[in-house]
């Protein structure tokens, strides 16, 4: 349980992140304010704003208990998920993202193929963003239940208020600009629990030592690398196939939440910058939450349910004070995620979808009124959902799960959208929708077809095959698109003298 | 064949130089970027402003991470 100094932390952090929200609030004038900030960020702020985005208190429990079972193996989902995918988004899609002027990833795709494949993406998009959200919000409630033995449904609800309020008024300027905040406080409340963690488990040679001792079963958690047949969810082929070549690309290059921050970027050199920043900050993420889970293992063996690996380490080593400061830490990775989440899923409804289908010609303040208010709706669904997640094994792992299901998918038809000028439209529809529905059934028939425990890996990475030989075999058999209909949509062919956005499918 | 299988042969050593390849070839990559696309939208260029060394700088990083683990 916290003491009376950590409440005085905890609020402090949470006054303050309301303060800053509401003060950039200020700024917020028009839609394109709203939704991107009025393209002025500098590289530093979105790059810690990305990795406070990409990290959440999930982690902070998710992974901790990954690395509990199966040790720093997991790490490679923020070293191998990350920096390969973050340079090819810095260098190739994000400078072309950002010039076409776009607000979303699914507006590309609709002009590169057509409405039908922008409506099927962004809904994809809006779905698993608002089922995300119900994780996230249970993802809390666990890690504060053991720790401060508030109810779930009453954290929930003061994490979305606060979020609620600052996201609504101050939009994407106020979200980054408490990200670079939540970063900071992020990384100094993970660091506090790993060198409190290792000054207690005898340094990083007694970790080591103590693991070592403890029997064949833990011989493997200082590997990286682990055996194409290991029953963990983490085999190399998976790792190198499903994660790096697909899920990590996907996420970074494909993922709104991400890519949004860098369409927000004052000019074509910070948004590439912003991505590189972003890598160099995401190498130290394993660090704050691998670690814990591994001196866990060390200081208490046997901890059945992995998730609590994080909790008990808290709660057992941290003094007063420090706890408070961990847990603001962990509130920080919490909101930050959830921020980028509402304001990303507003733009995607409010662009794609409402922008796009339902109203054309209403002017700026009404599609910012329609963006403050699909926030609020989904804040709302997202904690109503919430308990949904309790039907997981694992929290992150059902995050990964829903991952799966559609980032393979989409992350073919980005890629053959950008390099195939060949591609078409029904190419893309049908890559698409073959290849999400190819991981769904995937995922339902996992237990025949695959051996490893949770094989979120190999879905994404045979999903992405379905949607690549699917949009090729398709675009084959019909009628490509004129050359000068690609002109600045596809890598290597000439701009148009026009904008893009002037194509006739726009 | 969904679970890779046939590639069960390969050794953990030749798994990470798979691994270490790629970092490599990442940078070989970056180094073949025209200098004008590294630096465009840069007013006055100032050799931090070479997006190249911050990747160079990332992908050492990650490697020796993977050649120690």
């Amino acid at each position: 349980m916290l003491s009376g100094i950590d409440y005085f932390v905890v609020i402090m952090y949470l006054v303050g992140i309301l303060v800053l929200g509401l003060y950039f609030a200020r700024f917020v004038r028009s839609a394109d304010d709203f939704f991107l900030s009025g393209k002025s960020l500098p590289f530093w702020v979105i790059g810690m704003s990305i990795v406070a985005t990409d990290i959440s208190a999930m982690d902070f429990v998710g992974v901790s208990g990954q690395s509990y079972r199966f040790g720093i193996a997991v790490g490679s989902f923020d070293w191998l998920g990350s920096i390969p995918a973050m340079l090819l988004a810095a260098f190739i899609f994000v400078p072309y993202f950002w010039k076409a002027g776009l607000y979303t990833i699914p507006e590309y795709l609709g002009r590169r193929y057509n409405d039908g494949v922008r409506a099927v993406a962004s809904m994809t998009w809006i779905i698993f963003f608002a089922l995300d959200l119900g994780v996230l919000f249970w993802a809390t409630a666990v890690m504060l239940e053991p720790l401060m033995g508030w109810d779930p449904w009453f954290s929930i609800i003061v994490t979305a208020i606060v979020v609620g309020l600052y996201t609504f008024l101050g939009g994407l300027t106020a979200e980054v600009m408490n990200d670079v905040v939540q970063m900071i406080v992020m990384f100094v409340g993970g660091a506090t629990v790993v060198v409190v963690g290792l000054y207690h488990a005898g340094g990083w040679g007694g970790l080591t030592d103590k693991i070592a001792a403890m029997g064949e079963a833990y011989q493997n958690h200082f590997e990286l690398i682990q055996p194409a047949d290991t029953k963990t969810p983490f085999p190399w082929t998976g790792i190198l196939f499903g994660l790096t070549l697909v899920m990590s690309n996907a996420y970074m290059i494909g993922n709104q939440a991400i890519v949004q921050r860098c369409l927000a970027a004052r000019s074509v050199w910070h948004a590439k910058a912003s991505m590189l920043c972003g890598a160099f900050f995401k190498m130290f993420i394993p660090m704050l939450v691998m670690f814990p889970g591994l001196i866990a293992v060390a200081m208490y063996p046997g901890i059945e349910d992995g998730d609590q690996a994080f909790p008990t380490l808290v709660k057992n080593l941290l003094p007063p004070g420090l706890r408070g400061l961990l847990f603001a830490g962990l509130l920080a990775g919490l909101m930050s995620t959830i921020d980028s989440i509402l304001n990303s899923t507003a733009t995607l409804w409010t662009k794609d979808v409402y922008q796009r289908f339902l109203k054309k010609d209403a002017d700026d303040h009404h599609y910012l009124i329609v963006g403050r208010l699909a926030t609020v709706i989904l804040l709302i669904f997202g904690v109503l959902t919430s308990p949904l997640s309790k039907q997981f094994p694992g929290i992150y792992v059902a995050i990964q799960t829903f991952l799966s299901f559609f980032q393979g998918p989409a992350f073919s038809i980005l890629l053959l959208g950008m390099f195939w000028p060949r591609a078409t439209q029904w190419g893309g529809l049908v890559g698409l929708v073959g290849g999400i529905s190819t991981s769904i059934l995937l995922y339902i028939f996992k237990g025949r077809l695959f051996t490893i425990e949770a094989p979120f890996l190999y879905i994404s990475w045979w999903s992405f095959v379905a949607g690549v030989l699917l949009n090729v075999a398709v675009s084959l058999a019909t009628s490509p698109h004129p050359h000068e209909r690609l002109a600045g949509l596809v890598y290597g062919l000439p701009k148009a003298p026009k904008s893009s956005c002037e194509a006739a499918v726009c | 064949m969904l679970n890779f299988d046939w590639l069960k042969w390969v050794s953990l050593p030749a798994a990470k130089a798979v691994f270490l390849a790629l970092f490599a070839v990442s940078g070989l990559l970056v180094l073949m970027i025209p200098k004008a696309s590294i630096l465009e939208g840069v007013e006055n260029p100032r050799w931090w402003h070479n997006l190249k060394l911050w990747a160079f700088g990332v992908l050492a990083i990650i490697f020796t991470i993977y050649v120690i683990f």
